[in-house]
């Protein structure tokens, strides 16, 4: 415990500047990915636990995308777009399957894809870490913020990541296709009474939530390493947010990724040996508090 | 309606034991042995877990915790103190029980997924606690030295055949006590709970105070298992308390059977043999266990206990009412409508 | 013996029971009738314990019971039946019964033995003896026929020796032959063992012959309460509910 250096941060404009926008990226990739999961869990009520490979997948395909053809614009948007069909057709063939089954058939399920992405993954880029590199674009120093040091792509990073969540909201406020999908959530009977054919819209969740966790494997490709099996600490750290934050609340979501991100980044200061333990911490306190999140609605 | 008693049980278990411990004398071979006493251990957790999940409807993503916290605790007393054997086992259970008790008092109030990962965090900040705490635990280095094992009863657990006849009397006496927990009142008040915890409370049973009790008593034997793999590994490791430890423990009850009493154990030895003959053919253990648990799931989609006792039962009756499937216990949350439309569509008309 | 003074409950915004004030004497055979959405359900509900009321109080023997959970209003002599049946599929009907046995002698946590104990099975029997299931006694619950799930959740709540029995449309669900056969039972177990029921129905026919007092609930409130043959010819009860064909189900 060095409680000493985090009070010397908080102290520190230079070191909260650098410490909090670490944070925030942690939280907007986080976001991404959680957001889709408590979607799916929302509308299909699935623990999507295979939301962790959809991350590594969006990371990997991102990879080839741009060594391919170095169009980091291309690489984005085809990283998710990829990821997004394979969400489509695991749920079309796998998932569709166990819809109304109790939790541990689709633990299971998910589990053993699990397996065969991050094995598949081994097999076709290789076991040992790989680095995508900075684009061009971003390959300028970074910016300082009251002398604290804050890369350009970070800015790019949290500018898209709110691009896609003003997107996100207005297409499940606004559009046509979010009301039906928000009022399926409540009453998949009546939707498909309504002749909507619920099979396709599921798929579509589904995929609207791979696509978003594509889309954060590919923004971390530049400034993460990439490993098969780093789908597992995002998983675990996406569904802590979306515990936190309330299932099925994409709000509850952005606050609570934010707060993880923050706490990961200023834990790691003042605890560095307990980090993680404080995000259990977190979720321990909150879900003995609320135990439904912060703002999540029970799920009958 | 006869039901099987202690009677029987006990003779299963005497006869159980018998072969256990002829198998060395047998097949003479080391790998054998070690086999049996990793299967005791696991075994042995895997039913404690599904004290929980098939027979109180409470599924746990955390009890690894428990199979953590008993390692840790024996090799520690034993470690650092001169307590026989004897009375760092007895210790262990009263610790594991002490935890178990306050974690359940916040755990077992809530719903399905909530309790789950409520679990799982208890779990994964032990985990951290044990990593971040390095001069009692040894932090990722885990528990060094090796644990001491003083002779007790005149039992050598630094011989082999010591070692493995005290683990399989072990595994048979706890599956034992199990075994009479789950047919004994209570059990049969924890498959009512597990059915239909809304009616248990109609029927005056107080359905939170039963689950603390089950919750107690699973995280008790949980922590026995992780006994005997600190005493097989004269050590404890972080591994044991993480959350791949929970996560075995479900495949083994989820491929084993649920709604038998014996199918952890044979869910165990399941997946162990396939760990160990997968890992020995190929590097890509994914592309093997994946598809197979896939299989499990989507085909199987039960146990394989579970397919034998419908097996068998279909068989024994003839030409009775059997709806397909009806016969064996629903999986909780399990409906028979295929569609998620269909299925709450008829929830939608029951209002 | 059982009585509810000024009793109230919102849901949301909406007042499903809105002062309510009756009064089951002991030994009585009261059905409760009213349109849907007149708040039955949830007047049983929080009866039961099963929802805690806004305002007002349940009164068994003088005793409010608003507050106390639902285990505890069970002790104290209240059993309730479903409208849809509630039960549990993977036991046999014999042991569920056996398990609620135990429950009512407070023996359900006991560990020491081996299930069923010694005095779970006569009055286990008895109830199905007396609601005709005892053929059943070894068929798993979910392989019921419906009428005998219905059977089997009342059989539930009588296994308790309560002294108050709530059964929620006992008939729901059931062809014209069936309803008049279960009814019938519910009826020679309330002469045989007089305690308090009080039961929700829709067929009027049902309620005419069988009850010997009659509530009327209205959009949460009490519209008539008397004998059947008052309530038969009260226009308010008329206009509200009776008016349409008493034939028609909800």
């Amino acid at each position: 415990m060095d409680l000493s250096a985090l009070l010397n941060c908080v102290t520190s404009p230079a070191c909260i500047v650098t410490q909090a926008t670490s944070g925030l990226i942690i939280g907007t990739l986080l976001f991404l990915v959680a957001a889709g999961l408590t979607l799916i869990f929302g509308v299909l009520k699935v623990t999507n636990f295979t939301h962790g490979s959809f991350y590594m997948l969006g990371a990997y395909f991102a990879l080839t995308i741009f060594k391919l053809t170095g169009s980091y614009l291309l690489t984005l948007f085809g990283g998710a777009a990829l990821t997004a069909v394979v969400a489509l057709m695991f749920e079309r063939l796998f998932i569709s399957r166990v819809y109304g089954r109790n939790v541990l058939m689709q633990l299971l399920v998910c589990y053993g894809f699990v397996l065969i992405f991050d094995d598949a993954v081994k097999f076709i880029w290789g076991p040992d870490f790989k680095a995508m590199g900075m684009p061009a674009a971003f390959q300028s120093p970074p910016l300082l913020i009251a002398g604290g040091v804050v890369p350009k792509y970070y800015l790019f990073l949290v500018g898209v990541t709110t691009a896609i969540a003003i997107v996100l909201w207005l297409v499940v406020e606004r559009t046509r296709f979010g009301k039906t999908v928000r009022a399926a959530a409540l009453n998949p009977a009546m939707v498909s009474a309504l002749g909507i054919n619920i099979g396709v819209l599921y798929g579509l969740v589904f995929a609207l939530g791979g696509l978003l966790a594509g889309f954060a494997g590919a923004l971390a490709a530049p400034v993460r390493s990439l490993t098969p099996g780093m789908g597992f600490s995002v998983l675990i750290e996406s569904f802590i947010v979306t515990v936190i934050g309330g299932m099925g609340s994409i709000g509850g979501a952005l606050i609570g990724s934010v707060l993880i991100g923050l706490i990961r980044t200023f834990g790691s200061i003042g605890f560095p040996l307990f980090t993680e333990g404080l995000m259990y911490l977190f979720m321990v306190v909150v879900l003995i508090s609320r135990p439904t999140g912060l703002f999540g609605r029970e799920f009958a | 309606m006869t039901r099987p008693g202690f009677g029987r049980d006990l003779i299963l278990a005497a006869a159980a034991l018998a072969v256990l411990v002829a198998l060395p004398l047998i097949f003479p071979s080391k790998a054998l042995v070690d086999f049996v006493l990793r299967c005791s251990a696991y075994a042995l957790f895997a039913t404690s877990l599904n004290l929980l999940v098939g027979y109180s409807g409470m599924v746990s993503f955390g009890h690894g915790m428990f199979f953590g916290l008993g390692a840790y605790s024996f090799g520690l007393l034993m470690q650092r103190t001169e307590m026989p054997i004897p009375a760092a086992f007895v210790l262990t259970i009263g610790i594991t029980a002490l935890v178990a008790f306050v974690i359940g008092l916040i755990c077992v109030r809530l719903k399905e997924v909530y309790f789950a990962f409520l679990t799982l965090a208890f779990q994964m900040l032990l985990y951290s606690l044990i990593l971040l705490w390095v001069p009692l635990t040894g932090g990722d280095q885990g528990l060094s030295g090796g644990i001491p094992r003083p002779v007790f009863l005149g039992i050598d657990l630094t011989k082999p055949r010591h070692l493995y006849l005290t683990a399989c009397t072990l595994l048979i006496v706890g599956l034992l006590l199990m075994r009479h927990i789950v047919e004994s009142p209570f059990g049969y008040t924890l498959r009512v709970i597990r059915d239909n915890p809304e009616r248990a409370a109609f029927l005056g049973i107080d359905v939170e105070r039963m689950k603390l009790v089950a919750f107690v008593l699973a995280g008790i034997f949980g922590s026995i298992g992780g006994v005997v793999i600190a005493v097989f590994v004269s050590g404890a490791y972080p591994d044991f308390a993480y959350w791949t430890a929970s996560g075995d423990g479900i495949f083994m009850i989820m491929i084993g059977g649920i709604t038998t009493f014996l199918g952890p154990a044979v869910g165990t030895v399941i997946l162990l043999l396939l760990n160990d003959f997968v890992t020995r053919i190929t590097d890509y253990y994914g592309l093997v266990l994946g598809p197979i648990i896939v299989l499990f799931a989507l085909g199987l989609r039960r146990g394989v206990t579970d397919v034998l006792v419908e097996a068998w039962r279909f068989c024994s009756r003839n030409a009775g009412p059997v709806e397909g499937g009806a016969l064996t216990m629903p999986a909780k949350g399990e409906s028979t409508a295929p569609a998620p439309a269909a299925r709450l569509l008829k929830r939608e008309l029951k209002g | 013996m059982l009585s509810v003074d000024n009793l109230s409950k919102s849901f949301g915004g909406v007042a499903a029971i809105r002062n309510v004030t009756l009064d089951f004497p002991a030994e009585s055979l009261t059905a409760i009738i009213g349109p849907n959405g007149a708040g039955k359900t949830t007047f049983f509900n929080l009866i039961s314990g099963a929802v805690v009321p806004d305002d007002g109080r349940v009164l068994l023997d003088g005793v409010d019971l608003v507050g106390l959970s639902r285990p505890e209003i069970v002790r104290r002599g209240i059993a309730r039946a479903f409208q849809v049946a509630n039960i549990f599929p993977s036991l046999t009907v014999e042991e569920s019964l056996m398990v609620a046995v135990q429950a009512h002698h407070r023996r359900a946590g006991v560990i020491g033995r081996r299930f069923p104990l010694a005095n779970s099975g006569k009055p286990a029997e008895e109830v199905m003896d007396m609601l005709g299931l005892a053929d059943k006694a070894g068929t798993l619950c979910a392989n019921l026929s419906h009428g005998d799930q219905k059977l089997l959740d009342i059989a539930l709540a009588l296994v308790l020796e309560p002294r108050v029995l709530l059964l929620d449309e006992p008939t729901a669900g059931m062809g014209p032959e069936e309803r008049w056969q279960m009814i019938n039972k519910v009826h020679r177990l309330w002469e045989r063992k007089r305690i308090t029921v009080i039961f929700i129905e829709h067929d009027m026919d049902i309620v005419f012959k069988i009850a010997r007092s009659i509530r009327v609930l209205c959009y949460g409130q009490v519209l008539a309460e008397g004998a059947p043959d008052e309530i038969r010819g009260n226009p308010e009860v008329v206009a509200a509910y009776l008016g349409t064909d008493p034939e028609a189900r909800p």
